[in-house]
């Protein structure tokens, strides 16, 4: 991304599960930390999600997955962000993801998975890291 | 006039107290960190008989089973009766959770608390493509009357009491109605039916959102329809429980907790008076869920001092004369929130913490967590452990021995006393707003919470807020010593029965089913009269759902 511009991070919460405690922790602490947050309240399928990330023209996409979901919804979204040619858009994730999950959903491509009891600065260190390279 | 303490005595003590705490009382090394409860309320070193001296013990606490019900609801308490054992349970298909309930009731759990998964409590079918990644998690997952009639295949519902956690108005009006027209179905007659349905509209609209929500008001009414047709045709059924206990999982403090519910069952009351019910008919079926956070004193207080205040609106406020309905009655689930996935098994002596401050706060009934809840749905053996804790509670302890034990404590009493001054000045704010619905609709609740929440999570990272095993004793490398749960298979044993079910169903029975559900919509009629019987010719839950959207539109709330 070009030095300078704020960081853009499309934050969301897929599926119909609505605890949404985490998102909106994460969601105020990196915008607290200087970053663009857009916050996909309610856009909550795959594709919406992604179709949201490319209007917005966002660095990052952020989901949070408390359900279990996350072995279907992941796979998803990765492959319409291939199919849309935006695979440049780093993709992280958080929520209860049990630690046997975590290599299967790297391995598509997730940037990182933040396990539930994450301090929000290992996010904001995360994006600030990864964003800048 | 009942003056827990002689004037002069109170003189006396206070001036020894000045004087010890001058003199004798050396702040120990490092005592400038601030002494204060979760919610925030400072907390003194001691507590004299100074701190409630302006206390009236007969009007302030009272007796058990007597106004204004501080040292609890009944005469006898747990010395009549223990708290009901209500263990959660709900995963996967039907099939899968009946053999859940069977388990706990044959290992003494003694009433079913069924919760549903996000699709069934959000109004969608599971086959729904807003819906087909969450089927069977979270809950079971319920699309017509056949799989509630599976729930509860031989299981006594004539002699069980069943709360159905329906947190959803949108939800409950569908899934109540199915269990109510399958116990018809079974020659249950509705009047033998007990048990507790959640049907809260902040559920809905505030406290866990998702796509196409019904605006607040038309939630709320979906609420208030069901309590009207509970108490006209299920007596013995509560048929609301209001939330608190969700409202502190997404932030809020103890005294929000009491606020918001009260304002919210205050909102529910003046809205069923206006439909022409008495408030004794319907008020002693209202009943509360509340949390046992990690403020083990702070919590005791709060069950205390919501009593005190309910009592007071309920008889000054509404006039009711019925002593049921003075009484404020709750169940508790021990904290989910306060649970960590790092070191699960330290959650077990958590969660007794939090049940023995629910007994000691008079709960009438306790669900225990599981020790794996931050990591997946309660296994088998984590659901058996959280009811034996339960158990161990009431059998070994000898907490039930006595009634409202921490009565009369100096500190619990200035504790009850700051809870309920807090609680009031919010219900204020709330009536100054016009009351819940409106506070709602603006999103001042989503606001409220959302600060709570960042507060709490600041205060966790700044290490004022020690977690054991998060922000402290944490351990490198640590191995799980627990079996995760894995969902069983759902989406395709619900794909496959909604298949046959719409194959075999009479269409124009359908057809007439739903119209019915919209001219209702349009007449402003009780949708519960309706939706009862048109469960019966196998409607799916989200088709009535969106028949309800289609009349009353949906709403986006605002996001904090």
């Amino acid at each position: 991304m070009s030095r300078g511009r704020k960081k853009r991070i499309l934050i969301a919460k897929p599926g119909l599960d609505g605890h949404d405690r985490g998102v909106k922790v994460v969601a105020r602490a990196l915008r607290n930390a200087g970053m663009e947050v857009i916050y996909a309240g309610l856009h909550q399928t795959p594709l919406q999600i992604v179709s949201a990330a490319i209007d917005e023209d966002v660095d990052a996409i952020g989901l949070s997955i408390l359900s279990g979901a996350h072995n279907t919804i992941f796979p998803k979204i990765m492959s319409f962000l291939k199919d849309r040619g935006a695979s440049d858009i780093l993709v992280f994730g958080g929520g209860t993801i049990p630690k046997k999950d975590l290599e299967n959903l790297k391995s598509l491509g997730i940037g990182e998975i933040f396990t539930t009891g994450t301090d929000t600065r290992a996010i904001i260190d995360y994006l600030n890291t990864t964003l800048e390279r | 006039m009942s003056r827990l303490f002689d004037k002069n005595a109170i003189e006396d003590i206070d001036r020894e107290k000045d004087q010890w705490q001058k003199e004798i009382y050396q702040p120990a090394e490092g005592e400038e960190k601030v002494f204060e409860t979760l919610s925030g309320i400072p907390v003194e070193p001691l507590y004299t008989p100074a701190h409630t001296a302006g206390m009236d013990y007969l009007n302030d606490l009272g007796f058990p089973g007597q106004e204004p019900y501080v040292r609890g609801v009944h005469p006898t308490m747990y010395r009549g009766r223990t708290w009901t054992l209500r263990q959660l349970a709900g995963f996967g298909p039907a099939e899968e959770t009946n053999k859940r309930y069977k388990f706990l009731l044959k290992e003494g759990a003694t009433g079913i608390n069924g919760v549903f998964d996000y699709p069934t409590l959000r109004g969608f079918d599971s086959t729904d493509p807003f819906a087909r990644a969450d089927a069977g998690r979270g809950g079971v997952a319920i699309d017509t009357i056949e799989d509630m009639s599976i729930l509860f295949e031989g299981i006594p519902i004539d002699k069980i009491s069943t709360s159905l956690v329906t947190c959803q108005p949108i939800c409950n009006i569908s899934v109540q109605s199915m269990y109510f027209a399958s116990a018809e179905m079974r020659n249950v007659p509705l009047d033998k039916l007990t048990g507790t349905s959640q049907n809260d509209f902040l559920m809905e609209t505030v406290i866990t959102v998702a796509p196409e929500l019904l605006p607040p008001r038309f939630s709320f009414k979906l609420s208030c329809d069901a309590i009207e047709y509970c108490t006209r045709h299920v007596p013995r059924w509560n048929p609301i429980s209001f939330a608190g206990y969700n409202y502190r999982e997404s932030g809020c403090s103890a005294a929000q907790e009491v606020a918001f519910v009260i304002a919210n069952a205050t909102a529910c009351s003046e809205e069923l008076i206006l439909r022409g019910l008495e408030v004794d008919s319907f008020a002693p079926r209202l009943s509360f869920f509340l949390s046992a956070h990690n403020d083990f004193f702070e919590e005791i207080a709060k069950y205390r001092a919501a009593r005190r205040i309910w009592f007071h609106i309920m008889k000054e406020r509404f006039g009711a004369k019925d002593p049921r309905s003075l009484r404020l009655r709750f169940h508790v689930q021990t904290a989910g929130v306060a649970l960590t996935a790092q070191q699960p098994l330290n959650n077990i002596s958590r969660a007794a913490y939090h049940a023995l401050s629910a007994v000691l706060g008079g709960a009438q009934s306790v669900h225990i967590d599981g020790y794996d809840e931050a990591l997946c749905t309660p296994t088998e053996l984590s659901s058996l452990t959280a009811l034996r804790t339960n158990q161990i509670l009431q059998l070994e302890t000898r907490a039930t021995n006595t009634i409202d034990p921490l009565g009369g404590s100096y500190f619990v009493e200035t504790l009850t006393n700051k809870v309920e001054e807090e609680t009031l000045r919010l219900l204020d704010e709330i009536d100054g707003m016009g009351g819940i619905v409106k506070a709602a609709a603006t999103g001042w609740i989503h606001k409220e919470i959302s600060n709570s929440a960042y507060e709490y999570q600041q205060a966790i990272e700044s290490g004022k807020m020690p977690i054991v095993g998060v922000n402290c004793y944490q351990m490198e490398e640590e191995e799980l010593p627990v079996d995760l749960f894995q969902v069983p298979e759902t989406l395709q044993i619900q794909e496959q029965k909604l298949k046959r079910i719409k194959n075999e169903r009479n269409g124009s029975h359908v057809r007439e089913a739903l119209d019915a559900v919209a001219r209702c919509c349009e007449q402003d009629g009780n949708l519960m009269e309706v939706i009862v019987e048109s469960v019966k010719s196998r409607v799916t839950q989200g088709e009535i759902s969106q028949t309800l959207k289609g009349s009353y539109g949906t709403w986006e709330p605002p996001l904090f």
